[in-house]
């Protein structure tokens, strides 16, 4: 049996390398996050709602919607973690440890960058994990195609951050501020067997459209290309660049700007930041649909 | 004379460090009862196979006007909710539900004093006003803002096609005989 919701949300941190990470996001696109966590805190935000009774009633409901794995959350969750583990290479709790000591820098010595194409898969695995997870949350709401896009589009709040966190932390800081372009033009020069060797895609792949590698190919790059407007004024809107993410990255990680392959190593490793923000978008939209159905 | 000896003490305080550490991992919750009744075999589902698709829902919602855009954002089996947004933040929340899935939400009608568009009306918690359509489907609208007073609850209750939604083939019983059914079209006389 899987770990209650509650539970989850209630363990959600309030401090360490993801939520100091996803912070230091702040001031590339301020305003848009809040670090909420606890279950039952999350109710009443979401709802606003102060009763006890009341509360104890959405919390029960969203437990059963949650447990209910026709639903669709549970696989949501899975996704979410699955896609953080898979692209990460070590446990960050060894590492951790290794934080503020002289010898950080010569441990990164050991960690090997990954190449471009690598980094390009995982960006565009996680993105596409994000169309899945979504539909298995909120199923595909609307009566049109304008509809989804215009549901997918209004994010908000962790949702927000979670595609900011990805378009800085994998695309920018990785490949620089034109990844949208690179990425679109080196998946479109990818074989089936290129995905096929890729931990992150390995991880999630059962979960992504398509009868095989190649049509899943197919739809990542599809995928791709739908959102790489939206990824590109993201970049311009905000004028992130890779130089103004690394200093606040800096703030609280030495290293040093010749070694910026090196830093995204080192955030795939230790920045299980799509778990943190799915877990509370997960609880956010469970929470949502049982105060309206009770 | 009484001899101390460390290991036999050690052995007693590690396990006593142990029962206090499990017990800590094992708080109780508020719900754990929910817990227990909703997993393993048995468990009964939070959704019927028998409740209405959440996509039969959509045409009785309000559009977007008077500089409030409305925006789907959920739809699964039984549900249908979209967002309310005024100047790019989120005020309200629209819903309909069907109460198959959870009965005692029609339940609480049985109180109700008041209609919106003749049908029986109920305010829930501090942000929330509802009707029960059919003794079956309920429509709510939730304020995200304290600028979305009560009065607009009800004024975009009232901007629903609960007669519409009435419509729908389903039909149980009402929960109370004080439930209306859909209010007859008035003839164009």
């Amino acid at each position: 049996m899987s770990k209650p919701i509650f539970k989850i949300v209630d363990e959600l941190p309030t401090g360490g390398l993801t939520v100091m990470a996803l912070k230091s996001l702040d001031k590339v696109v301020p305003g848009k996050w809040d670090n909420l966590v606890g279950f039952d805190n999350t109710i009443r935000t979401v709802t606003g709602e102060t009763d006890e009774d009341l509360i104890q009633q959405i919390g029960e409901r969203a437990v059963t919607l949650f447990n209910d794995k026709s639903q669709g959350y549970q696989r949501a969750l899975w996704l979410y973690e699955t896609v953080d583990n898979a692209s990460g290479l070590l446990g960050s709790a060894a590492l951790a440890n290794r934080i503020g000591q002289d010898t950080f820098l010569g441990f990164l010595k050991n960690i090997s960058p990954k190449p471009e194409k690598a980094q390009t898969i995982d960006l565009s695995v996680k993105l596409v994990t994000e169309v899945v997870a979504f539909c298995q949350i909120n199923g595909i709401p609307g009566d049109s195609l304008g509809d989804f896009i215009a549901a997918l589009t209004s994010y908000s709040g962790e949702s927000f951050l979670r595609m900011a966190a990805l378009v800085c932390f994998d695309g920018v800081i990785p490949l620089g501020a034109d990844f949208a372009l690179k990425g679109l033009s080196m998946i479109k020069g990818m074989n089936p067997s290129d995905l096929e060797g890729n931990q992150t895609f390995k991880g999630v792949k059962d979960l992504i459209p398509g009868n095989n590698t190649s049509e899943q190919l197919g739809f990542i790059t599809e995928s791709f290309e739908a959102t790489q407007g939206w990824m590109n004024n993201l970049v311009s809107d905000n004028n992130i660049t890779q130089q103004g993410l690394v200093n606040n990255l800096t703030s609280f990680i030495e290293v040093s700007k010749d070694k910026l392959d090196y830093l995204a190593a080192f955030l795939d490793m230790t920045v299980k930041y799509y778990y943190h923000t799915g877990v509370q978008t997960l609880a956010r939209r469970l929470i949502e649909r049982a105060v309206a159905e009770i | 004379m009484l001899k101390f000896s460390w290991p036999k003490l050690v052995i007693p305080l590690c396990l006593s460090l142990l029962l206090f550490l499990n017990a800590c991992a094992e708080q109780p919750s508020r719900y754990d009862q929910v817990q227990k009744e909703t997993t393993g075999k048995g468990a009964t589902p939070a959704v019927s196979k028998d409740s209405e698709q959440g996509s039969s829902f959509n045409k009785f919602f309000p559009k977007s006007s008077d500089g409030f855009k409305v925006i789907p954002a959920q739809e699964k089996k039984g549900f249908a909710e979209y967002k309310v947004d005024k100047d790019g933040k989120n005020v309200a929340m629209l819903a309909i539900s069907d109460t198959i899935n959870n009965p005692s939400a029609a339940e609480k009608f049985k109180s109700s004093t008041t209609k919106i568009g003749g049908f029986p009306a109920v305010d829930q918690g501090a942000n929330a006003t509802a009707v029960l359509v059919n003794g079956r489907y309920q429509v709510k609208v939730l304020s995200r803002d304290p600028s979305f007073t009560r009065d607009d609850r009800i004024k975009w209750l009232e901007k629903f096609d609960l007669r519409g939604l009435a419509g729908l083939q389903a039909f149980l019983p009402p929960v109370d005989s004080t439930i209306a059914y859909a209010p007859s079209i008035p003839s164009l006389v």
